[in-house]
């Protein structure tokens, strides 16, 4: 199934030594004139219209450009798109129906091992060169499985809480005051059901904090050693779960659901990966303007989101320019501005000239991070099936 | 009497001929396509890894036993509350209005219902707010109204939403004016004989009728234990009924939770099934009893008409509410407990007017398979014997009782490898398909109960098939043909998995523009599509309901 680590980082070494020069901007030149016409379909989430208004925006730009015509496929879980290149592929149908997909986590990793992706490609568009691979670990690695080229990264994660600062003076900074202020507030804070992919990552990081030894995420587990590790994780959950929400009972289904009963003010502490998406909401007045974000003390696994083109798409030369688009300055910084996503960008600030890097000059709003923590990398996938089933087998029968 | 026997209309009964014409275009546009899909759908039901994984599953029993409570609770109570409803109302000067009102009821969207009822109940919802307005509560009250692990809420929200229904079939099949005119007389002897108006429908009524009513009810069944999209707003989550396990399953990336959530769905359709039998077998053992009620002396009770006529108003109130609710939540955009008024805005509704296109594919699609489904629908009743529908209420049922997202795909690989993905003769066929069904379901109890001396009648006047078929039974028709192109229409309005499925981002429709721009946090502009989807729905079922009326009713 899984690539093993070694050939994945000898495949990724030879990518980028690949000595760029002119070889490759005549081939860039090709791929931009082959791309010239064609209509590149994008499947991407489109549960956010500020999301999708930036898509909109982006296809005028490359239409103008590139003459590249850019179709946002509105999908609701990426999982569909996972499902539709398997069984397109599996019917042999060569000119598929995806050209490009907004991926991450669980569905690259299905798609790269049952090698339904095109590539690799990411490390040969012309604005790659502008990623911050060093300072942001997770543009190359996408939860602890290396991109391999086959994912191009799109944008930056890192989970966040979030609550109303009337009503919340002093936010709790790890998993332990987590835990005494649900205590204080009996039935004010929550997490979603696994396997919702938020309430997967609040497990993984409740684990890491309650764990001694950090050095046993960087490597497979199993069913054993888990049992072992997840001890002080199952102590801490067991301890938290009366003062939640319905007392650990029952679960929220998602995070979009758990921001809307924050809104509410049936819930004190919302969650999110996006750490601007507080300020966002809190601009578009969906979230109160007394709203702060915040990070633990210890960090918060953060984690990059990609997009890649599937092994049968049709239009893969316009899905690169596309791809390379979405990496330039001008889009990210377009992102990146809280007024229209603020998604935050994978490239490396510094290497930009300064004019493109003033476009990302911070400013404070409200609802914006105010108490930062370091990014910490994903556990090992293997954690993941396993802090579910585990979960499962305790808490899901109420 | 409404006659039970076979309606094969002897008359016609050489056209053997006819028969293999009348039954190809439904073959080839409803069950070919089904049958493949479900091949495609159950393919995967003989991996014996898959059905180990489920009977490992810890929330197997647990889903199946609240998938079957809610299911049966919904279906009874939804059941009895439309009786309760039509007995109070039949006759009586509210009737002429009853289809219209059910209509409008029904096109509310089950989806659309459950977030308006959830808004109205839950602990930061509209009720608390009042209570807390009036007591000074700071913050939501600790209540368990939604999500409650007994499945309670969700039983409301399908009794609420099924009742109309029920009541919408009833109502097609008592519009009919033959039988109309039979329950007159029949009213007239039960009451020279002493029968108050409680035991005539016990006794004469009902017994007539339920036999009509039981694919419905059964859909109802059904539908209400596989429900997922109402299940996720308002139902229990830890354990969460089984159909909601199965969909987390069946959408999940991995092929094995894929193949778990395949075997998952067979094994709830088997477990309804055994159900289905065992209610069978019971109302089969107790009805020699209930037999003996049925001759016994007679009851001079007459209902008073109250608790019908409270019921009906407390459903007409609930949506009301409810819609008015989610008109309220379209504008809002800040909504803090305590308040009870948000701040506002027009945005999500400027969203909306963005995607006409999506509005325009969607009633066309509606309209031409909710016709074309009729046109094959008659053309079977005309053309093959009685018997032979047993086969097509199978597939219906096949196609309706199973998940839809399992359907949607099996459609999906079938249309696949048939080139019919990303084109309009694929979204058409794709749509066809529900509407059929739930019209097959809707219209065999009626069109097939008509009683065969008005053929006898017209062949004796040397009509031909066709005049008597325009002539004679088509208006006599009339309302549940009407009744079934309005559930028709807001079926394909509805479809929202295999539609995605099979546009490929090429077409886009109402449901899908809906369900993918609310997978957010956008409660306004989850309101306001819900409205939305709510309008074209309505205006067919109030013009299907118009046209329905009786001559008599008229007057």
């Amino acid at each position: 199934m899984k690539i093993s680590r070694r050939s994945a980082l000898q495949l990724f070494a030879a990518s980028t030594l690949v000595p760029f020069a002119p070889a490759f901007a005549a081939d860039w030149k090709a791929i931009e004139a082959e791309a010239k016409g064609q209509e590149v379909f994008f499947n991407a989430w489109a549960g956010a219209d500020n999301i999708n208004a930036y898509i909109a925006w982006a296809g005028e730009a490359v239409m103008k450009r590139w003459g590249v015509k850019l179709t946002h496929v509105k999908i609701t879980d990426t999982a569909e798109v996972v499902k539709r290149v398997r069984d397109e592929v599996k019917a042999g149908k060569s000119d598929g129906s995806v050209d490009l997909v907004w991926i991450n986590g669980a569905n690259f990793k299905a798609m790269k091992s049952e090698k339904l992706l095109f590539g690799p490609f990411a490390e040969s568009l012309p604005n790659f060169a502008l990623v911050d691979v060093k300072g942001k670990p997770t543009t190359t690695k996408d939860f602890t499985e290396t991109t391999d080229g086959l994912e191009s990264p799109w944008g930056m994660a890192q989970f966040t809480f979030f609550a109303d600062g009337a009503k919340v003076a002093s936010p709790p900074r790890s998993m332990v005051e987590l835990a005494a202020f649900a205590k204080a507030n009996p039935g004010r804070v929550t997490y979603p059901a696994p396997p919702d992919f938020h309430g997967a990552t609040f497990l993984k990081q409740a684990l890491v904090e309650a764990a001694s030894d950090k050095s046993i995420f960087a490597k497979p587990i199993d069913q054993a050693g888990f049992d072992t590790a997840a001890k002080p994780w199952l102590a801490f959950l067991d301890e938290i779960k009366p003062s939640l929400w319905r007392e650990g009972k029952q679960y929220p289904k998602s995070q979009a659901e758990i921001t809307q009963m924050v809104a509410d003010g049936e819930l004190l502490i919302g969650l999110t990966f996006n750490p601007n998406e507080p300020a966002n909401l809190a601009a578009a007045g969906t979230l109160p303007k007394t709203t702060i974000a915040w990070q633990h003390t210890a960090g918060t696994i953060g984690n990059s989101h990609f997009v890649a083109i599937p092994t049968n798409a049709k239009a893969k030369a316009g899905a690169q320019v596309v791809a390379n688009f979405l990496l330039s300055a001008e889009a990210q910084a377009k992102k990146n501005d809280l007024k229209t996503w603020g998604d935050p960008t994978v490239l490396d600030v510094a290497k930009l000239s300064g004019d493109d890097a003033k476009m990302f000059a911070a400013s404070s709003v409200p609802g914006s991070v105010s108490l930062p923590g370091p990014a910490i990398l994903e556990p090992d996938a293997s954690f993941v099936a396993l802090i579910e089933s585990t979960w499962l087998s305790h808490y899901a029968k109420g | 009497m409404i006659s039970q026997r076979q309606s094969w209309i002897p008359a016609f009964a050489g056209m053997t001929d006819w028969g293999v014409i009348g039954a190809i275009p439904i073959c080839v546009l409803f069950a070919l396509p089904l049958i493949t899909s479900l091949f495609y759908a159950l393919i995967g039901a003989f991996d014996v890894t898959a059905w180990q994984a489920l009977f490992a599953h810890p929330q197997l029993w647990s889903g199946l036993e609240l998938s079957i409570f809610t299911g049966a609770i919904a279906a009874v109570l939804a059941q009895i509350t439309a009786i309760i409803i039509v007995a109070a109302t039949y006759e009586s000067a509210g009737w002429g209005n009853l289809p219209a009102t059910m209509g409008a009821m029904l096109a509310l969207p089950h989806l659309a219902l459950a977030i308006g009822l959830s808004f109205l109940i839950m602990p930061s919802g509209v009720l608390a707010r009042i209570i807390s307005n009036i007591a000074g509560w700071q913050t939501p009250p600790n209540w368990i109204t939604t999500h409650d692990p007994y499945g309670l809420a969700l039983i409301a929200a399908l009794t609420i939403k099924e009742a109309p229904f029920l009541i919408w079939i009833m109502a097609g099949l008592l519009d009919r004016d033959d039988i109309k005119q039979d329950f007159k007389n029949q009213r007239a002897a039960a009451t020279s004989l002493g029968h108050g108006s409680v035991s005539i429908w016990l006794r004469l009524y009902l017994p007539q009728l339920m036999p009509k009513l039981i694919w419905p009810l059964v859909i109802v069944f059904i539908y209400a234990a596989t429900v997922v999209d109402m299940s996720l707003v308002i139902g229990p989550t830890q354990p969460p009924t089984l159909a909601t396990v199965i969909w987390a399953d069946i959408n999940s990336e991995q092929v094995t939770n894929n193949a778990r959530g395949n075997v998952g769905a067979v094994f709830l359709s088997i477990a309804l099934g055994v159900c289905l039998l065992l209610a069978y077998a019971i109302l089969k053992s107790v009805s020699s009893f209930c037999r003996q009620f049925l001759s016994s002396g007679p009851n001079p009770q007459s209902q008073s008409n109250f608790v019908g006529r409270a019921n009906y108003r407390i459903l007409v109130w609930l949506y009301i509410a409810v819609t008015a609710l989610l008109l309220f939540m379209s504008f809002a955009q800040l909504w803090p407990f305590p308040h009870l008024i948000p701040t506002t805005s027009t945005r999500a509704w400027g969203l909306i007017l963005q995607s006409p296109n999506a509005l325009i594919t969607s009633v066309g699609l509606a309209i031409a398979t909710s016709i074309t489904a009729l046109a094959l629908i008659i053309l079977w009743f005309e053309n093959l014997p009685q018997k032979s529908d047993q086969l097509l209420v199978l597939l219906s049922l096949a196609i309706l009782g199973l998940p839809a997202i399992l359907v949607g795909l099996g459609l999906y690989r079938a249309f696949l490898n048939f080139g019919l993905t990303g084109n309009l003769t694929g979204l058409f066929l794709a749509h066809l398909m529900p509407v059929t069904a739930y019209m097959i379901i809707v219209l065999v109890g009626p069109y097939r109960a008509l009683d065969p001396r008005y053929a006898d009648i017209a062949a004796s006047f040397a009509k031909t098939k066709f005049e008597f078929l325009n002539q004679i039974k088509l208006p006599l028709l009339k309302a549940p043909i009407l009744a079934a192109l309005g559930v028709g229409f807001a079926v394909s309005f509805g479809q929202y998995i295999s539609a995605q499925l099979i546009a490929a981002g090429r077409y886009s429709t109402l449901p899908i523009e809906a369900v993918t721009l609310t997978s957010g946090t956008n409660r306004p502009l989850t309101a306001a599509f819900a409205l939305l989807l709510l309008l074209p729905p309505l205006l067919a079922y109030v013009i299907a309901a118009y046209f329905g009326k009786s001559r008599w009713s008229k007057g």
